[in-house]
């Protein structure tokens, strides 16, 4: 909980200074401590965002990643470490109990330091591949740095990246007005398994290059780990409970050097892109626009109040009942749910991309509704109301209003409300006289009614004279 | 009675007040008697309710307390057969509840607070009570004996046949419908004997009632029908008939249909038509016996008669084609389970797998009846002897009753009543001629034959007073030549002697049966310690309590049908199916799911939102009443629906054999259910050693691997096991993978053999 009251004093204190949703306990596992000094900018970048970041060696034994059973950090970061093993506190085991315990995880390979197998066994569980021998390097000898990689072609230039899909929020493509070029030297690819509907890569290696074993002595590789787009750079796995991980397979484009170093693209496939000027990378607003989606400035959605009603149940909202847990079938039901955005600072209404919509399931074992939530006109300062009004199914049950949105870099939304839906009761009928083909069967039986009252009288008032002794000749 | 030596207040006024109060005394002691014998286990046990269903009916009858009525009659209820819901007002019967809740509300106002669990728990005592002296009533109609009537009631107080249904926490439908069953008929035969509308109309009043009560009303809706149309094919119809059947049934019929549950069925199914034609047949008759009285001509009659044949076929006729043609219902399946005991097994084995819908066994008829059984017979041929209208009612009812009772073991109920009644006619007579003390004079009985010498020839009655002269030739052999009496002071003895000794084994019979078979709970196991003391198991209610306290409210529970009363009762959780088998498809999905792979299961325990599984596991204690014997059934109840998907022929090893040891079938070891039920079975037992006790073989040494569940509880003595359903992996890998990696194992890279095959990836 103290992180939370953390996080509310600082949303008081200061408005201005963007915080994670999720706390801003920030462990930064670095073997070296000199290298810290070389990520000087990025540290104060992350510092101005307001994490607090505590710098560890992976060699203390100290380290522990939890505490009475809770997390101890709300986010990590993992330098590349000389040793193999990572110590007995960052095993594969305790990494993914952080994930599962909603910590976020960003993780920075190189080719200059071999990855502890405590880490290649965490990411094959994510199903993200690693190459199978220990040292590794991506190259293109189309798309590298001319004026730091002429010889070695292992500074990889690469332009902002594209929406994954065009139904997916873009958080990585700079504000696409001038050519933008990230740099990826010496860094690692890896592959991401074909089945895991969580993987998103970010960065995707291009066409031309490729990752070889730079230790094998062979003038020509046989069998690259992977080439081109199936190579991929930077990846992020978002869990089912939103932990995020993100896999960054360079660490040195966040260092000092490479945030605004000058390069210079080389030649390219044909020539294509000969004589370009030499340009300033955009690795910082990258690294920054990186790490604040892994530790959650960025593509996080939070719902706020969802409300299902009778649609002419009342006008406003104080006469009629919110959320009740039984309907009737047939009834007319309005459904609606808040999300906002968190946008690096603060909370902003939430806007789907036009070709995607929030949809509202009315299920029971399966959908008897799909239905697309709009947003309601009524404007709020940061959050978006969607609403969906429809009738409920003629069939009764125990149905779930189920809002199910899960989207490649957006906090995963599954919203279940479970209200069960009754018969008729016996009064909710219409009444025999309200149905006019019932008035054939109403006449009959008052027919009979007044028919039979009406022979009683004639019966009694009619009875013969000197009945008795007739009656007694008839039996 | 006019017997001198038994004293001055035997005869006139007042030995007609004082037999009166006599009997009376016997009744009330009947059945105080009846009530205390049904005590056993409130006295051993405590006061709670039985077995699965009462389990239902108490919850209802509570909910009707606190929710009034209405809202009872508007039940849904959304904590069963998730996620379905029952509408449970309109699919139950609910006189049972009702009766409680009225008693329970006049107690109240009579500010007698008494906790609605104990009327309900001793409702059945109460209400066995009441059939004995429906009985008495019953009987004394048939017998002129006033011995008869009080023979029944006692039989029928305290005969295990019925006992078995109604010991006090049996809180069932049946603690009260027998009593309705037994009064129905009595007054059925008072409105016939009588011709009285206003019988008639009680009798419709409580067959109403019964109605409201049980499904088994379908016996008297079509027993009343068979007995006015033997009467009639009898040549037997009068008048009394046409106004005591046409009052009950208009009004009977009328009333039947305001219990939401028969609705329209007394139109719309098969099983009501009988009385629909009957009814439709004693408009003719009647119409045709005014014509004839009307019209003398010997060739119209004929003509009626054969009318009378043609409108009944072409009824008939109509009927077959509106059944054929899908307007009335067939027969449902369990009506024609009736009918050939091995159709449910093949076509409905939900019918099939419930153990009172076995056919009985022979022993079955002597435990439940003791030496009644062979009285019934002599009963029934008293019957014959006395041909009367009621008593063709009791040859119909002993026929249809026995042939109903050997085909199912539950309807041993219904068979109970009328053995009790033709066994006690069988007995009074015995008793009525043996046990008078002074020997009869023949010469007397010749000469005066007027006489009514009840002692002997008591139920010879009327037609056979005046047997000597003409009439004889043309009756019965047997009763041609009347019974005199008895002269022999010796044979007088004996049979007495006899009689009584048979009276006293039956009471002592009555009484071991009710304690040592049926006043046990079954929801709390009782067993013998070494030094003859008694112990407690009581794992039921040790793992429902813990469901209670250690679970979300709204948590479902996912289990074999039997348990899921208990469930939603005892420990007030959602279920996915219970014993009202109403949806044969969601048993069979609960049957696959327990009977598949965990990888086919998972899916399924996940669409139905369950978030524990509870088996019943017998192996440790050696309970035979476990879910692993009970499998077999909910194989062949899922095979009914995915014949493809399972199959019963896999869970048999080659040789046919049902095995759970080393030599189980891979179907059968990797089914969820053996699984459950085995799942660290062997850290009770030195490795190597694990033994189950109830199919005594002896275990695989390596347990089963549980991926998708966790065990969450596991009670004393392991009946109840108990296991959480896991949410998907957090990071999406399947839960074999997650638990091999908790184990420690590391995942194989396969890239390097096999680079390929690698399948890329496109977004």
């Amino acid at each position: 909980m103290r992180w939370l009251f953390s996080f509310l004093i600082l949303a008081l204190v200061s408005v201005v200074r963007g915080v994670s949703t999720k706390g801003n306990r920030l462990l930064v596992v670095l073997e070296d401590s000199s290298e810290k000094d070389s990520y000087s900018r990025f540290w104060d970048d992350l510092g101005e965002r307001g994490f607090e970041l505590s710098f560890e060696s992976p060699k203390n034994d100290g380290l522990s990643l939890f505490q009475h059973g809770e997390r101890a950090y709300d986010h990590i970061i993992l330098f590349p470490a000389k040793s193999k093993g990572l110590g007995p506190s960052l095993t594969a085991q305790n990494l993914l109990k952080f994930l599962n315990l909603d910590g976020n995880i960003l993780l920075a390979l190189s080719s200059k330091a071999p990855t502890p197998s405590a880490l290649t066994s965490l990411l094959l569980e994510l199903d993200i591949h690693l190459p199978p021998e220990r040292s590794n390097l991506v190259v293109d000898h189309f798309n590298h740095d001319v004026l730091s990689a002429s010889e070695k072609h292992d500074v990889v230039l690469l332009p902002r990246p594209d929406a994954l899909r065009q139904d997916v929020r873009n958080f990585f493509g700079g504000d696409s007005k001038d050519e933008e070029v990230i740099a990826f030297p010496r860094g690692v690819g890896h592959t991401l398994g074909n089945t895991s509907p969580l993987l998103a890569p970010v960065l995707r290696a291009p066409r031309t290059a490729y990752a070889y074993n730079p230790k094998d002595e062979a003038d020509v590789v046989e069998e690259p780990f992977a080439v081109g787009q199936q190579l991929n750079l930077v990846s992020t796995l978002q869990a089912r409970n939103s932990a995020r991980f993100t896999v960054l397979g360079a660490v040195e484009m966040l260092s000092n050097d490479w945030f605004d170093a000058k390069v210079k693209r080389s030649p390219g496939e044909r020539g294509a892109a000969k004589g370009v000027k030499a340009l300033k990378t955009s690795n910082r607003a990258f690294a920054k626009e990186i790490s604040a989606w892994t530790f959650a400035e960025l593509g996080v959605l939070k719902v706020g109040r969802i409300e299902h009603y009778l649609t002419n149940g009342g006008t406003n909202s104080t006469s009629r009942e919110v959320n009740p847990t039984i309907y009737r079938v047939k009834n007319d039901v309005t459904f609606s749910i808040e999300i906002s955005e968190h946008q690096l600072t603060h909370y902003a209404p939430y806007t789907p991309p036009a070709t995607d919509s929030l949809q509202l399931e009315v299920t029971m074992l399966s959908p008897f509704h799909r239905l697309p939530l709009t947003p309601s006109t009524a404007k709020s300062p940061n959050s978006t109301v969607f609403t969906a009004s429809f009738t409920l199914p003629d069939q009764h049950g125990i149905f779930a209003f189920r809002v199910n949105y899960k989207r490649p870099f957006l906090t995963n939304v599954d919203e279940k409300r479970t209200v069960t839906v009754r018969h008729f009761a016996h009064d909710e009928w219409p009444r025999s006289w309200a149905i006019t083909g019932g008035w054939v069967w109403i006449a009959g039986v008052w027919g009979t009614v007044v028919g039979w009252v009406v022979f009683v009288g004639v019966w009694m008032y009619n009875a013969p004279r000197g009945g008795a002794p007739r009656a007694k000749k008839v039996q | 009675m006019a017997d001198s030596a038994v004293g001055p207040f035997l005869q006139g006024t007042t030995g007609r007040n004082t037999r009166g109060l006599l009997r009376l005394v016997i009744l009330c002691t009947i059945a105080a008697a009846a009530v205390a014998s049904r005590l056993f286990s409130v006295i051993r046990f405590e006061s709670i309710i039985h077995e699965f269903d009462p389990w239902f009916n108490f919850r209802a009858t509570k909910y009707l307390v606190q929710h009034g009525f209405y809202s009872f009659w508007d039940w849904f209820d959304d904590r069963t057969w998730h996620p379905l819901g029952r509408v449970t007002g309109g699919t139950l019967y609910p006189g049972l509840m009702v009766t409680s809740g009225v008693i329970y509300k006049v107690l109240r106002l009579l500010s007698m607070p008494v906790d609605i669990r104990n009327i309900c728990v001793l409702l059945a005592p109460a209400f066995s009570g009441l059939t004995a002296l429906a009985t008495y009533l019953l009987t004394s109609e048939l017998s002129p004996s006033p011995s008869a009537g009080l023979l029944a009631a006692a039989f029928m107080g305290i005969t295990p046949g019925y006992i078995s249904r109604s010991v006090a926490g049996s809180y069932d439908n049946e603690a009260i419908a027998i009593f309705l069953l037994v009064f129905t008929f009595y007054l059925w035969i008072k409105a016939l004997k009588l011709g009285s509308a206003f019988w008639g109309a009680l009798t419709a009043l409580f067959y109403f009632y019964m109605v409201s009560a049980w499904g088994g009303y379908v016996f008297i809706t079509n027993l009343i029908p068979l007995h006015a149309f033997v009467l009639i094919a009898m040549g037997r119809y009068s008048p009394r008939l046409y106004v005591s059947y046409t009052t009950w049934y208009a009004l009977g019929t009328l009333a039947s249909m305001q219990i939401p549950f028969v609705g329209f069925l007394p139109i719309s199914t098969s099983e009501h038509m009988s009385p629909l034609g009957v009814f439709g047949l004693l408009q003719i008759v009647a119409f045709v016996e005014f014509i004839r009285q009307q019209v003398p001509s010997k060739q119209f009659q004929t003509l009626l008669q054969s009318l009378i044949v043609a409108i009944f076929l072409a009824s008939v006729g109509i009927l077959i084609l509106l059944t054929v043609a899908g307007v009335i219902a067939p027969w449902s399946g369990r009506f024609y389970s009736l009918w050939d005991t091995g159709y449910a097994k093949i076509h409905i084995p939900i019918i099939a797998s419930v153990s009172e819908h076995q056919p009985t066994a022979w022993p079955a008829f002597f435990f439940d009846l003791n030496f009644l059984i062979w009285l019934f017979p002599a009963g029934v041929y008293l019957c014959f002897r006395t041909l009367k209208d009621e008593h063709v009612f009791v040859v119909i009812y002993s026929i249809l009753a026995s042939y109903f009772a050997g085909v199912m073991v539950r309807l041993m109920l219904t068979l109970t009543p009328v053995v009790c009644v033709a066994a006690a006619l069988a007995l009074s007579h015995i008793l009525d001629t043996y046990l008078l003390i002074d020997s009869p004079s023949a010469e007397a009985y010749l000469n005066d034959g007027t006489r009514a010498d009840s002692a002997s020839s008591s139920t010879v009655s009327a037609p056979q007073k005046k047997p000597s002269s003409s009439a004889a030739s043309d009756s019965l052999r047997s009763t041609r030549d009347p019974l005199v009496g008895i002269y022999s002071s010796m044979s007088k003895l004996s049979i007495a002697g006899a009689i009584s000794t048979y009276l006293l084994l039956f009471v002592l019979h009555c009484t071991w049966v009710t304690s040592n078979a049926y006043s046990s709970p079954s929801v709390v196991l009782a067993s013998r310690l070494p030094d003859g003391s008694q112990h407690i198991i009581d794992d039921y209610r040790e793992a429902y309590q813990w469901l209670r306290q250690n679970t979300p409210n709204d948590a479902k529970i996912m289990s074999w049908w039997d348990y899921g009363y208990q469930i939603g009762g005892m420990a007030d959780r959602a279920t996915l199916v219970d014993n009202n088998t109403w949806n044969n498809t969601h048993i069979a999905t609960v049957g696959k799911a327990m009977s598949s792979r965990e990888e086919v299961s998972y899916p399924i325990l996940r669409q139905h939102d369950v978030d524990y599984v509870l088996v019943v596991f017998g192996g440790v204690l050696g309970y035979s009443g476990d879910d692993i014997n009970k499998f077999l059934w909910m194989v062949r109840i899922a095979e009914g629906v995915w014949p493809d998907e399972v199959k019963e022929r896999d869970f048999f090893t080659a040789r046919g054999e049902y095995r759970v040891d080393d030599e189980a079938t891979p179907t059968m070891r990797n089914s969820l259910m053996y699984k459950m039920s085995y799942y660290n079975y062997n850290s009770l037992f030195p490795p190597g050693q694990a033994r189950d006790r109830v199919r005594n073989s002896k275990l695989p040494a390596e347990g089963p691997r549980l991926n998708t569940l966790e065990e969450a509880f596991t009670s004393e003595n392991w009946i109840i096991r108990i296991y959480k359903v896991k949410d998907l992996d957090n990071v999406g890998r399947d839960h074999a993978s997650a638990m091999s990696f908790e184990k420690g194992s590391k995942k194989k890279e396969s890239t390097s053999k096999r680079r390929a095959a690698k399948a890329l990836r496109v977004e």
